[in-house]
Order: structure tokens, then C-alpha cells, then sequence
């Protein structure tokens, strides 16, 4: 599998609530650890954007958006929390940042995705009309 | 209620797998009707940022740091890419997010306000507080 990519990658940060269980204490060290984190990331100039998300928002869904609800829910297993673009280039290297953040040890979860070179639509539009083309030569 | 906020708002693309349900054509459209929305709104100067993530991903979680497969490309709500906006209020990106060529194929935008600071610091900020009353 190619895991080289210029357009870099994406950390997403789940927002489990690993950090209801922490004592006041731990959560100020976490804290204090993961800005110490980012600032590194930041000054080695790994760090091409990155932010936290409020807690609440909406969802939409359903045609022109008519259905809109609250959301996320904080126990949903895919909510966010916050995400951070890095500027490298293979998936290995984006895995190994992600395993030094400092929440990992109270339970925190963070998924790694590469972000694409188009939309993978279109990848696909252009992939199925080169298949059916080849199966009616 | 509309709210205001001057970070911005993330809207995030989920359950964008259409592969199943739409014929190549459909997609190309989709796929267009979506880059030309981009493109539209980045002249208004109201995305300053987007960018579809490819499906296969590694998800990283726990004390042991184990790495194990990303999320079911599939499912509903697994993330297909996301926008930045520059606008002040939910209102705007909420309107925004229904434009969304997606929608009517069974995608979901979700809309998030950005965070000037990690909630989990604001919250532990308050819980101090109300702790020393």
C-alpha cells in the first residue's frame, strides 16, 4: 500500500469524555501536556492547521438540509472533538505524532486519515466509467 | 437562537460513501455540483479551507497506544472531508451546509462552531472556580 501523500494528513480527535474520569490535577497536567504537544508539532513546522470544536452544534441531513437536529452527542463513538492538519507526508510518520499525544494514556482516541487529492467521487465517476468502457470493448 | 462566534465553524461530511447507491454519472455530477459550491463559497471568502480525506484511515487509541484499522468506510457517519468557514454566526453556516450537493443522496453535514480554547480546559477552568466557593 502507497502511504505517501503531499496533501498531508488529518488527526481527529474523539470527544469520549476519557477526561470526565481525571482528577482536577490530572486534567491540568493533560492539558498542560498536550499544548507542550502542539507547540512542539507547531515548531518543528508539522503543523498546518488545527482546532478545538465546541461542544454543541447541528446536524443536517435530508434534501436542501430540512432536517436539522442537535448534535453531536457527547457519547456518540464518532463525535470530535478537535483536529490537527499535519504537513507530512506518509501515514506511518502521522501514526507515530498521533501515539506521542499525551491523552492517549487516560484513553483518548485519535483517528488518522490521509487527506485525499480530489474528491474520491469523482475518483470513482471516472474509475466505474473506465470499467464499463473496458468491459464493452 | 443564533449564535456568534468569531472562530468559525467546521462543517464535517459524513456517511459520504455513495458508491453503492449512485451510478458513475450521478457521482461525476455530485462531484462537480460539490467542487463548483467550494469554489463559489472560496471567492465569497467564506471557506477558507476544505479538503475530502481519503477512506482508508488508523485509528490510535489508549494507554498502549494501539493502532488498529480506521472507521467502517461505510457507515453513516464516518467522515469524508470537511469545510472552514469564515462566518459569524451558525445561522450563515447553517445555511451554508444546506447548499450541500450531498444532501439529497443521504449525506449529513454536521456543524460545529470553532473553539477559541479546548473545552476541556474551559470546563476545568470552571469546575475550579465553582470548586473554591
Amino acid at each position: 500500500m502507497n502511504t505517501q501523500n503531499e496533501n498531508g494528513h488529518m488527526l481527529l480527535f474523539s470527544s469520549n469524555e476519557w477526561y470526565k474520569k481525571l482528577s482536577h490535577e490530572e486534567l491540568q497536567k493533560v492539558i498542560s501536556q498536550a499544548k507542550a504537544w502542539f507547540d512542539r508539532l507547531n515548531a518543528l513546522g508539522k503543523v498546518k492547521g488545527g482546532q478545538a470544536l465546541a461542544r454543541k452544534g447541528a446536524i443536517l441531513s435530508g434534501r436542501n438540509g430540512r432536517s436539522v437536529s442537535d448534535g453531536p452527542f457527547a457519547e456518540s463513538k464518532e463525535a470530535i472533538g478537535g483536529y490537527l492538519l499535519l504537513e507530512v507526508e506518509t501515514l506511518e510518520e502521522a501514526i507515530e505524532i498521533a501515539r506521542t499525544n499525551p491523552a492517549l494514556a487516560y484513553g483518548a482516541s485519535i483517528e488518522i486519515r490521509p487527506v485525499a487529492e480530489e474528491c474520491p467521487l469523482n475518483t470513482w465517476a471516472r474509475e466505474s466509467a473506465l470499467q464499463e468502457q473496458l468491459a464493452n470493448a | 437562537m443564533n449564535t456568534q462566534n468569531q472562530n468559525g465553524y467546521m462543517l464535517l461530511f459524513r456517511g459520504t460513501e455513495l458508491r453503492k447507491s449512485l451510478s458513475p454519472e450521478e457521482m461525476q455530477k455530485v462531484s462537480e455540483d460539490w467542487m463548483a459550491w467550494f469554489r463559489r463559497l472560496t471567492e465569497e471568502g467564506k471557506a477558507v479551507a476544505g479538503n475530502p480525506l481519503e477512506r482508508e484511515g488508523k485509528i490510535v487509541s489508549g494507554k498502549e497506544r494501539v493502532v488498529s484499522d480506521g472507521p467502517f468506510a461505510e457507515s453513516k457517519e464516518a467522515i469524508g472531508g470537511y469545510f472552514l468557514l469564515d462566518v459569524a454566526t451558525m445561522d450563515e453556516a447553517l445555511a451554508i451546509a444546506k447548499k450541500c450537493p450531498g444532501l439529497p443522496y443521504g449525506i449529513c453535514v454536521e456543524v460545529r462552531p470553532v473553539a477559541g480554547e479546548c473545552p476541556i480546559g474551559a470546563e476545568a477552568r470552571t469546575e475550579a472556580q465553582f470548586a473554591q466557593v
